[in-house]
């Protein structure tokens, strides 16, 4: 079995009869085609309906305090950075395949330093703009009613808390496992390759 | 003009045989021909002809190969020697079954680039799909070969 002629007649004796038919693979792409990329266009939908709603009431309700004006900018521009770096992503997805092996471990290796960028900085942006802009906004709505303020400001205050220093570094810590295994197996590819 | 259908019937054999060879696992290969079939169906309205159709469909797969690390994890480590009480003539099925073990003993690229030889693949084209040149791709798999080789030595010594 050592002649490489005999492995490659008994390579082509693999049985394929058990892949789906050309028919029904159609049927599979049309219900996979976009699983993947999903979440990302809800968020990226999500992102623009709300950045869309937080200036449409800007434009069509007249507030008295400036603060408002300025904290409804603050987070309809984060949601519009948020959308905009979704959509960067899907755009290098939809480019991923096109590549030889070594080109494609590199876009692999590119993406992965995207992701710890958008963990480190992005996301720290948009959640840094997004809580300014809501600080902000909630003023008009409460400065004249102290317990309401009070009570706003504090519900706001744990809500971020709470994100911030218990559902993020959580997922970041788990996110971050991964992509450092990414990272040690395109290297380990890398190396085979050299 | 190819359509999908035809371009389905025609490479989907070549393509299970390559990520079968990469994983060791039928239902692994399978998955990973039809994600390479979705990304196919994607981009065929955008593929210009600068490479050969083998070729591009190839590099589909085996980037879908690499990428897919969860199926790393998964994949069955080749363990020599196994059935050792079993001294006994194999069937073809048991023969490729051995072949397949002794591949998943392998690299990852190595995998690939002796799966993409075994298919029967031009080592120019293999050198395309891999992003080696031809003299690269040439000497790795007179490595792969010798190593394959060793492999299977070593199960019939213990046959």
């Amino acid at each position: 079995m050592n002649n490489l002629d005999d492995l490659k007649s008994l390579w082509h004796t693999a049985k394929t009869d058990s892949l789906p038919t050309a028919k029904e693979m159609m049927q599979l792409i049309r219900k996979f085609r976009n699983q993947k990329l999903r979440s990302k266009w809800l968020v990226i939908i999500s992102s623009l309906v709300l950045g869309g709603l937080i200036t449409g009431v800007m434009f069509y309700v007249h507030f008295k305090l400036f603060t408002t004006y300025v904290g409804s900018g603050l987070m309809a521009f984060s949601s519009l950075v948020l959308a905009m770096d979704k959509m960067m992503s899907i755009k290098r997805f939809y480019q991923l395949d096109d590549h030889s092996n070594i080109d494609f471990l590199a876009f692999i290796e590119q993406t992965r330093k995207n992701q710890v960028y958008y963990y480190t900085q992005t996301m720290v942006t948009v959640v840094f703009l997004c809580s300014v802009g809501l600080l902000l906004y909630v003023y008009e709505l409460t400065y004249q009613h102290p317990l309401w303020c009070i009570g706003a400001y504090s519900f706001i205050a744990v809500y971020y808390a709470i994100l911030w220093f218990v559902i993020r570094p959580r997922a970041f810590r788990r996110d971050a496992e991964k992509l450092d295994a990414t990272r040690r197996r395109i290297e380990s590819i890398l190396n085979q390759l050299k | 003009m190819t359509t999908f259908e035809e371009i389905y019937k025609c490479y989907a054999p070549q393509i299970y045989r390559v990520c079968f060879g990469y994983t060791n696992d039928a239902d692994q290969a399978k998955d990973l021909v039809q994600d390479t079939f979705i990304a196919v169906w994607k981009g065929l309205p955008g593929f210009r002809n600068e490479s050969q159709m083998g070729t591009w469909i190839f590099r589909i797969a085996t980037n879908h190969c690499l990428r897919a690390i969860e199926v790393a994890k998964r994949m069955p480590a080749a363990e020599l020697p196994f059935n050792l009480a079993e001294a006994r003539e194999e069937s073809p099925e048991e023969k490729l079954s051995i072949l397949y073990r002794c591949i998943a003993g392998l690299e990852e690229t190595e995998r690939i680039i002796i799966s993409l030889e075994l298919e029967g693949l031009p080592q120019a084209e293999i050198a395309v799909v891999v992003g080696l040149s031809n003299g690269n791709v040439r000497v790795k798999i007179h490595r792969i070969k010798e190593k394959l080789a060793q492999k299977l030595k070593a199960y019939e010594q213990f046959r």
